[in-house]
């Protein structure tokens, strides 16, 4: 990244910091120009409406202008393959221009032509690998994997995205999962991409954005060892599914299984363990998800109760464990018990309340009723639903 | 409060901390001040609140689903009367805990005495109309009107949106009275709307979506809960210009017709959004506009050589135009 867009992005995160301080009260008006005036920032930073709205219409502008030049000169494959790679090249050159300016950093364009960049330079060489230089399809496949992560590596470098991280991650992993025992290497590289980012996360040299990316590394590495630890991925050979050779069905080495069965319960454990005794959420949040990942895991194999069951009960014990959590933590002393607090601090807490209708409304809004001719009510068939479930009966 | 960092880790965010320690110094914040705040920065304090959340979010969709497998495949064994009850009475046991820890009623924004307030609030509804669409479906109350348990599961839910001051329910209450009319209210209302939609359909969308615009600014207008005003508006604007705009696409008789009231209808929208200062608003309307105008571009380029180029090229230069036009608009309501 460049040396004055890393001073931005720190002046953005004080900046980002003030306003929670400022929007709970907890300083006033003229406090909070004094630190703008402490820490200048020069760029124009929309909010996420126009950011998105910006880079919606930028990516209208470049598909339409790529289609509308693709179908005038289309006339053998190498044009589309030329066409691919020159818009690649404009796209990510537009992309280092408005990252250099204070005034288009941040507005959405950036990003959305870093993307398209990446994408159609991936798509151009996949084109070229397969039509021209006519590669195997498994080693088109793994020379635009190393692509893949070489490109998504070199935009998260040089302009701090972590959607570039992480897809430069997942990249990883996909091409290790194409090696010969890549079960093992999803294991060994994954712990030591976790361990390798997390020494990272607050190292006041990097990038803000950066260290965001080291946070995306950490949960892509932990994320891939549980992928290859968790029985049900070993008992189907889902990473073997991505080998360059069919999988053999071989027997497993002798407690192999019950490795990866201790491993599936524990991991999720371990990492919430972690993420509450190093009080990061994001840890917090990826033990969560791995939790419930073993749980249906577990209920695969081991079917105690009929599913209406265990999603009531489950249900029911999620929100008993989260009031018990609440009142727990309301209770403590000044709110909080070991360092976490239910109070939402200097957090936008209208904002998350106005973001979370919208999955609530596309979830748990009962089905339309069907259009006219209104068709009665028969009484054998219909829909239940109101409640996420949409069962025939 | 103790100080310091959380164990075995440096700042979380250094810049921060950094910033805090040259504020404190500058005598910018007070001691005070700077210890809470150095505290958040370097994790000594982390809020899970958005963890709460979530699992509380997991746990109603769990508990709701169960209920609804449980009713569909053993309604049977277990008897109408026992479900309908059970749901029931879970629905009540659910609506009393929120009715007595709930804040006395106001017309202005009402503080939930709890994070869970919410949710359990959101529970009892659900099963409340889980409960009338099972009686409904069992014992026909409505007869052919059956569609109209939506009508009143709606109406429910929009009165417990205002007496408990829930946007949640709100949202629910307006998806509900939506799919009453037979209208999915989606991010993406040309797809719901689009090819084939029956003409009521879009009639009601057109309806439904001036009435919860109209709402949106009485809501503001008088004070009553103008808190919602972004909830009305923004599911109005959905199915008013996504209406509007299937007729543009999908009326191949009279899209010239639709086309004009969607301009209309767009620019007073952007207009009053730019006055207002509400970006969201002023977003539909300009996408909605872009999308009608493209199909514009399609219509003299139907046949000859360059029949899908050129408009495609036009689309990029209309895009560039809305861009400019993007820019203007945000200076503009930066500046206000």
């Amino acid at each position: 990244m460049r040396r004055e867009a890393i001073a931005w992005e720190r002046a953005a995160e004080v900046h980002a910091a003030a306003r929670g301080w400022r929007r709970t009260g907890a300083i006033d008006e003229a406090t909070h120009r004094r630190i703008h005036e402490t820490f200048p920032d020069p760029c124009v930073t929309p909010g996420a409406v126009w950011r998105v709205l910006t880079g919606g219409m930028v990516a209208a502008i470049v598909l339409c202008a790529l289609a509308a030049m693709a179908l005038s000169v289309w006339r053998s494959a190498t044009e589309i393959q030329v066409l691919l790679l020159l818009w690649g090249a404009a796209c990510l050159v537009a992309t280092d221009v408005l990252e250099a300016s204070p005034r288009s950093a941040r507005r959405g364009a950036a990003g959305v032509t870093s993307i398209l960049g990446v994408g159609f330079f991936l798509m151009g060489l996949g084109l070229v690998l397969v039509e021209t230089v006519r590669l195997r399809g498994d080693d088109a496949v793994d020379v635009l994997l190393v692509a893949a992560v070489l490109t998504c590596g070199l935009a998260a470098w040089r302009w701090g995205s972590p959607l570039f991280t992480g897809l430069a991650g997942g990249a990883l992993f996909c091409a290790l999962a194409r090696l010969p025992q890549g079960r093992l290497l999803w294991l060994l590289a994954g712990a030591a991409l976790a361990g390798a980012a997390a020494g990272r996360l607050d190292d006041g040299r990097l990038a803000p954005s950066h260290r965001i990316g080291a946070a995306v590394l950490t949960v892509v590495g932990i994320g891939a060892m549980y992928a290859a630890a968790n029985v049900y991925s070993l008992d189907e050979g889902l990473l073997e599914h991505l080998a360059r050779l069919a999988p053999v069905r071989e027997d497993l080495p002798r407690g192999a299984r019950l490795a990866a069965a201790a491993a599936t319960a524990l991991l999720p454990l371990a990492v919430l363990a972690w993420g509450l005794g190093a009080r990061r959420t994001f840890l917090l949040d990826t033990g969560i998800v791995l939790l419930a990942l073993s749980l249906v895991t577990l209920r695969h194999y081991v079917q105690v109760a009929p599913l209406w069951v265990v999603l009531a009960v489950s249900g029911a014990l999620l929100v008993a464990l989260a009031l018990a959590v609440e009142r727990a933590l309301r209770r403590a002393r000044a709110g909080e018990l070991a360092g976490f607090t239910a109070e939402p601090l200097f957090s936008d807490e209208r904002r998350q309340q106005a973001l979370q209708i919208v999955p609530v409304v596309t979830a748990l809004t009962p089905e339309a009723r069907a259009p006219s001719p209104e068709p009665g009510f028969a009484g054998e068939g219909g829909r239940f639903g109101g409640g996420g479930a949409q069962e025939k009966f | 409060m103790a100080h310091g960092g959380a164990p075995g880790s440096r700042d979380v965010n250094p810049d921060v901390v950094r910033a805090i320690a040259r504020l404190r110094a500058e005598h910018v914040l007070s001691a005070g001040q700077a210890d809470l705040f150095a505290r958040v920065a370097r994790r000594g304090l982390v809020s899970i609140r958005f963890e709460i959340r979530a699992l509380l979010y997991a746990g109603v969709l769990l508990l709701t689903s169960g209920v609804g497998i449980l009713v569909a495949l053993h309604h049977q064994e277990i008897g109408p009367l026992v479900i309908a009850t059970g749901i029931s009475l879970a629905a009540a046991a659910c609506l009393l805990w929120v009715a007595r820890r709930a804040a006395p009623f106001s017309w202005a924004e009402v503080t939930s005495p709890s994070v869970a307030f919410d949710y359990v609030l959101l529970l009892g509804l659900l099963l409340l109309g889980s409960a009338l669409a099972y009686v409904e479906m069992q014992f026909t109350v409505l007869g052919p009107r059956w569609a109209y348990h939506l009508l009143i599961a709606g109406v429910v839910y929009l009165l417990a949106a205002y007496r408990w001051d829930s946007r949640t329910a709100l949202g629910l209450a307006l998806a509900t009275l939506a799919a009453w009319r037979g209208l999915s209210i989606s991010l993406v209302p040309a797809a719901t709307l689009g090819p084939g939609v029956a003409a009521d359909l879009r009639a009601s969308a057109i309806a439904l979506g001036a009435l919860y615009v109209g709402a949106a600014a009485l809501s503001a207008r008088l004070g009553r809960k103008a808190h919602f005003e972004e909830v009305f508006a923004s599911a109005g604007l959905l199915l008013l210009l996504g209406g509007l705009l299937s007729g543009v696409l999908d009326d191949h008789r009279a899209w010239d017709l639709w086309l004009v009231a969607l301009l209309v209808v767009a620019g007073g929208v952007m207009a009053v959004a730019l006055r207002l200062g509400r970006s969201l608003y002023f977003a539909a309307g300009l996408v909605a506009a872009y999308i009608a105008l493209v199909r514009v571009l399609f219509v003299p380029f139907r046949y000859g050589r360059h029949a899908d180029s050129i408009p495609l090229l036009l689309a990029a230069l209309l895009g560039s135009v809305v861009l400019g036009v993007i820019f203007w608009a945000h200076r503009r309501m930066r500046g206000r």
